[in-house]
């Protein structure tokens, strides 16, 4: 044979080398492991270079007097009501007016501005408003977080409903498939991901809404408890209630709203 | 030539093809005048239920609209609304270089490998779900009250959207495309230049207007809790002196500009980045 | 001019465990010169992995194969797929550029030569996204031509086209190759379309072997409509009906 220049090797050439350790360190759980440890370290780093940030040991000791002092539970408890209470009224208002700005067109344009408004209008405007309209007490907190996350259940809810597609919504009809069955088999399951999506947004700027009104509110819960230790220069006491928030939150969103998402678009992922 | 079969219908229709067509853009432009309408219905019901409230609740607890449209126009004239709105978009915009260069190589890392998408995963979706409350307060502490604060949060807040849509775009790779790049025998460089960056540019511009909308606001948050200058810091000024027509003069100014900002500086410039894409020419 | 040669090839997907499936069994053939030849079968025949091992996409499993040019420089391919796999990103020549070595002179004019060639002379500047399917697809084609391959390989090319354009396309094809006389692997599902273009046509059956190697001799330029052309591809398909029956051994996708 002459100059033989392109010659391939098969893959019984290729004697795979990787050994198995190498493949354990490499594998998916051990990266999270790594990912853990990395964030940590980075912690301690930023602790010893800036002062003022408090270190894993601190929090931890102020993290566990906040919990023998019984602080914990009896402010998560308000938080948690205004919050429920919050979220609860804006997927409600924010269904009513998704579903009749996603059936109508004329609907649609009236909604669009003060939603749009409504989206852009920052929280902490709510939460000063708030304030100085309600005074200190639930109402506030209650006020702010229905307003930050209604915008986002309306254009989500709004979404979906405008989504179901046309084709097969004419399908239906030109089989004369009943009402009962065309919303049980088709809007429904077209629409309840995109329901979800709008709460479990609600659900995240909820929380910020309500730790805002709480923090600039002064009547008890998670917010204030945290700018109480804020106000008082002790950074330790308010990373242990950041750490508190952000648990909650993560188990809010993973636990319930991960699981329910998976199920709701369970039909669009599963090609493949 | 066989003879024609199929004839063209005995009932000829009632109209021209002229005179369908205008009857065609009469309709439609009397759905954009009825569109047209609602929008402005849609604005005058909100600033009508604005004035009645202002009207009917005490006094001093809400302006009415033309109240704050005066304190608005007085905080214009006074040139402290140019000082304040530009302190606090070029920190946005700082932050959101800063979140940029640190979320875009996130994200390739992301979209390109398993291990660093299962090292980075659980960072990036925590970090978007943390309360911008924690991050504005968090900053603060890290840097004090300076200029730097509202920027590392604009940073914070932006990192896990951008990492997000590139880990997308890189995922969304037309591997057809780097096939046939590969046979054609170019270099990863080339691959990269020519097929993963275009690709990727969408994706990044979808990450900058999402992650704007909620950055000014995070910028503006941390500029009540210890701002210098910036409009967040003159509503929290206007707060404690109980001002509410203040707070809603600066807070209206701010959200129209931002709104200009994000609707036409930013859809302009991708419109021309992205001129290559049939449905944009087609669009608008 | 190039030779290919593809000795006692074998490619198992998910060799070694319970779920092995053979592709391709014990395939030797070479291609030498300016030859046209075409690889037929009917799908999952295993004609599209020999093509991947072909232009080095897929490693085979055993066996051999080496594509050799006549000045022992490495070997150059040129492809053309399925879709045109244009990047919609870049104009048509930058296209055609990006998949060149050099950027002289020499190859802009080579470019140029080309899209003239299949009638897009006039779009250079234009984008991917504002041409037809059928444009696009000419692009393709002008690309892996302008690289001037020792072997060219084309994958059902005109596979997604409509009928009229995939048959204009096949006679632009056949003009190019007569002047350029490069050696070409041309895979298709159409037997039709096979006898039309090629020199030699190679028949894959169900589970990966040899049916039949069969020789085409007919003068050139070829059109669909020629009589001599028509009564061979009938012969040819009526050597194929023995295939009828034939069962792939195991049907489970790689």
């Amino acid at each position: 044979m002459t100059a033989t220049a392109t010659q391939r090797r098969s893959s019984e050439e290729q004697a795979s080398g990787t050994s198995a350790w190498r493949r354990r360190v490499t594998s998916e759980p051990a990266a999270r492991v790594t990912f853990y440890i990395t964030a940590f370290l980075i912690w301690v780093g930023l602790a010893a270079m800036f002062v003022r940030v408090p270190g894993p040991a601190a929090v931890t000791a102020s993290l566990v007097k906040e919990f023998s002092r019984g602080e914990v539970f009896s402010n998560f408890a308000d938080t948690f009501y205004r919050f429920a209470v919050g979220v609860f009224l804006s997927v409600v208002v924010g269904l009513a007016i998704g579903v009749i700005m996603g059936m109508s067109g004329l609907a649609r344009a009236f909604f669009e501005s003060p939603v749009l408004v409504g989206l852009s209008i920052p929280a902490i405007i709510w939460a000063f408003l708030t304030v100085m309209w309600f005074g200190f007490g639930d109402t506030s907190p209650i006020v702010t977080t229905f307003l930050t996350a209604v915008p986002f259940v309306i254009i989500n809810v709004a979404q979906g409903v405008q989504g179901v597609s046309r084709d097969l919504r004419d399908m239906s009809s030109s089989y004369g498939v009943p009402l009962g069955r065309r919303v049980k088999d088709l809007i429904l399951p077209a629409v309840a991901g995109y329901v979800l999506a709008g709460v479990r947004f609600a659900v995240i700027i909820g929380w910020n809404g309500v730790l805002l009104a709480e923090w600039f509110g002064g009547s008890g819960g998670a917010g204030f408890r945290a700018r109480y230790w804020y106000d008082a220069n002790q950074f330790a006491g308010f990373a242990a209630w950041v750490i508190l928030f952000v648990i909650v939150i993560v188990v809010l969103d993973q636990l319930l709203f991960e699981r329910a998402a998976r199920r709701a678009f369970r039909w669009r992922d599963a090609g493949h | 030539m066989s003879n024609p079969v199929i004839e063209a219908p005995p009932t000829a229709p009632a109209v021209t093809w002229q005179e369908g067509e205008q009857l065609a853009r009469r309709a439609s432009s009397r759905r954009r005048a009825k569109r047209l309408v609602l929008l402005a219905a849609g604005w005058v019901a909100m600033l009508l239920v604005w004035n009645v409230a202002a009207y009917y609740l005490p006094a001093g607890v809400l302006p009415s609209p033309l109240e704050v449209l005066i304190v608005m126009w007085e905080i214009v004239a006074s040139g402290a609304f140019a000082a304040n709105f530009f302190a606090s978009v070029g920190k946005t915009f700082v932050g959101f270089l800063v979140a940029i260069a640190v979320g875009a190589p996130i994200g390739y890392l992301m979209g390109r490998y398993t291990y660093w998408r299962a090292f980075f995963h659980d960072g990036v979706t925590v970090a978007g779900t943390i309360p911008a409350l924690t991050y504005a307060v968090l900053s603060l502490i890290i840097f004090g009250i300076s200029d730097l604060g509202p920027i590392l949060s604009v940073a914070l807040v932006s990192v896990p959207y951008i990492a997000i849509n590139v880990a997308e775009g890189v995922r969304g790779v037309d591997q057809s495309l780097v096939k046939m790049s590969q046979a054609f025998g170019r270099s990863p460089q080339q691959i990269r230049r020519d097929v993963f960056i275009p690709t990727l540019v969408p994706y990044i511009f979808a990450a900058i207007r999402m992650s704007f909308a909620v950055a000014w606001k995070v910028e503006a948050l941390t500029e009540v809790f210890g701002g210098t200058n910036g409009v967040g810091f003159q509503i929290r000024s206007e707060y404690q002196l109980f001002n509410i027509d203040g707070v809603l003069a600066w807070m209206c100014l701010f959200i129209v500009f931002m709104l200009i900002i994000e609707r036409l500086v930013l859809r302009q410039f991708e419109n021309r980045v992205l001129a290559w894409r049939p449905e944009e020419r087609v669009g608008r | 001019m190039a030779v290919l040669t593809v000795k006692d090839l074998y490619k198992t997907f998910g060799a070694g465990t319970p779920r092995a499936n053979r592709v391709l069994d014990n395939i030797s053939f070479d291609v030498r010169g300016q030859t046209f030849v075409s690889i037929v079968g009917p799908s999952g025949c295993g004609k599209s992995t020999l093509l991947n091992i072909i232009s080095g996409v897929e490693t085979h499993t055993s066996g051999q194969i080496s594509v050799t040019s006549d000045d022992g420089k490495p070997a150059r391919m040129g492809y053309v797929f399925q879709d045109p796999r244009l990047l919609p990103w870049r104009s048509v020549r930058k296209n055609m550029l990006y998949v060149q070595d050099q950027a002289d002179d020499e190859t802009n004019r080579r470019v140029d030569k080309y899209l003239d060639m299949v009638g897009l002379g006039k779009h250079g500047d234009f984008w991917p996204g504002q041409l037809s399917g059928g444009m696009q697809q000419r692009v393709g084609i002008a690309r892996a031509f302008a690289v001037e391959p020792d072997l060219l390989i084309m994958d059902e090319p005109f596979s997604h086209l409509d009928a009229i354009t995939a048959r204009a396309l096949r006679e632009q094809l056949q003009d190019i190759w007569s002047q350029s006389k490069k050696t070409v692997v041309f895979v298709t599902h159409d037997v039709v379309e096979a006898v039309e273009l090629s020199d030699r046509i190679i028949v894959l059956q169900p589970g990966g072997k040899i049916f039949e190697d069969i020789t085409i001799d007919l003068p050139r330029p070829r059109r669909q409509t020629d009589p001599a052309v028509a009564t061979l591809q009938a012969e040819v398909l009526a050597r194929l009906e023995r295939m009828k029956g034939m069962a792939p051994q195991v049907s489970a996708a790689p």
